[in-house]
């Protein structure tokens, strides 16, 4: 395993702006009112069609669960718990295969694109990056 | 990690010199931790209020008859000079909106001449799947002068559209059906002038305290028990005399 720490530091930052990302469209989801779109332009068609929910929760919670997952495992793993890598590097496959999917579902089938799940997908992208680099399936190098 | 890791082993003593390899501790990350998940919830909270805000400090409308937060402007039907206005904030796939619609419409028949019948959005998005794209539907095709005639259709086939994980395909039948222009239609479902004009609506219920649909306001005051149908017809029809 590699011990890069600036590989950790970029998932912490990524996993923090996931959070907020992904936090900033829970919270709208809550209120029910119309959230501001950017370039995009198709955040309404995208966030209020029925991929935009699982069993009722929006989507975005459960982003904002990975988010949060891979911010601890970053802030553990800089504290020494590298191990911590092997079940978010799985967790960032999972929300790889995801953002795939969530990718699909914009692009082919509503043909609308939302600002705030791009940069959602963007981040998994950066993070799975990160693990990567990381190599978290190797053994960590021995301490002198 | 040594620096961390050779710190925790000054400050453990006999835990940090016992040998082996070095256990960090689980404090000081889970500190960190906490703290940036509050402050990332935070930030999220904090510009979330702000983008509701700022939708919310858009130019109103005036609000002559029905008082301070309510404004008699949308879609209306009636008299559209009368002095009582009555405004209904509706779900379309809320089904005591459904079975109210036909009391409105029996109130409209009686006393559309000294009454204005205002219809306001309302969607109730997380119980509701469907509401808003319903509620897009609706203002599209009132775009092309058919808003009540979608208004009908909406409310009387709900059961065909509620469920449905995609309604827009029912709206488009329904479109055609009215005989609008479908490529218009399926452009202006999703225009921004028509979310915004929802948006308007919502906020403008939120503001009135709006907590279940339907919600009538006569003349800015809401209307209490509407599932009687007598008491809410006599309450409107005392209205109307009172303004005479």
């Amino acid at each position: 395993m590699s011990t890069n720490p600036w590989s950790i530091r970029v998932m912490v930052l990524a996993g923090f702006a996931g959070m907020v990302d992904s936090g900033y469209v829970g919270f709208h989801s809550l209120t029910g009112l119309l959230i501001p779109c950017g370039p995009a332009g198709g955040c309404d068609q995208v966030l209020n069609s029925p991929y935009s929910h699982w069993g009722g929760v929006s989507i975005a919670w459960f982003g904002f669960a990975f988010y949060l997952a891979v911010t601890a495992a970053g802030i553990f793993g800089l504290s020494g718990f590298r191990q911590v890598f092997r079940f978010s590097l799985a967790a960032s496959l999972a929300a790889f295969l995801v953002t795939l999917y969530l990718l699909y579902v914009q692009a082919f089938i509503l043909q609308a694109y939302c600002d705030y799940c791009l940069l959602s997908a963007l981040l998994v992208f950066v993070i799975l990056g990160a693990h990567l680099a990381l190599r978290p399936w190797t053994r960590p190098p021995e301490s002198a | 990690m040594p620096k961390a890791s050779s710190s925790q082993k000054q400050r453990s003593g006999a835990r940090g010199r016992s040998g082996g390899r070095k256990n960090p501790s689980v404090a000081k990350p889970l500190a960190i931790l906490a703290a940036v998940v509050v402050v990332a919830l935070g930030a999220a909270f904090y510009l979330q209020r702000r983008a509701d805000d700022q939708a919310a400090s858009a130019p109103a409308s005036s609000s002559r008859n029905t008082g301070s937060l309510i404004s008699p402007q949308g879609w209306s039907k009636g008299n559209s000079q009368a002095k009582a206005v009555l405004v209904e904030f509706v779900d379309f796939q809320c089904g005591a909106c459904a079975s109210a619609s036909s009391r409105v419409a029996n109130i409209a028949r009686k006393h559309g001449s000294r009454l204005k019948i205002v219809f306001k959005h309302h969607p109730m998005r997380r119980a509701h799947g469907n509401a808003m794209i319903a509620a897009q539907a609706a203002e599209a095709a009132g775009l092309q002068f058919k808003f009540w005639e979608m208004h009908d259709l909406l409310l009387q086939r709900q059961p065909e559209w509620a469920k449905v994980p995609d309604a827009q395909t029912i709206f488009l039948r329904y479109a055609a059906e009215l005989q609008l222009n479908l490529a218009r239609f399926r452009r202006d479902v999703w225009s921004r002038e028509v979310r915004e004009k929802i948006n308007r609506d919502i906020l403008e219920g939120q503001m009135a305290q709006v907590r279940s649909v339907p919600a009538f306001f006569l003349n800015g005051k809401p209307i209490s028990n509407t599932r009687d149908e007598v008491e809410f017809e006599q309450s409107i029809v005392a209205a109307i005399r009172s303004l005479q």
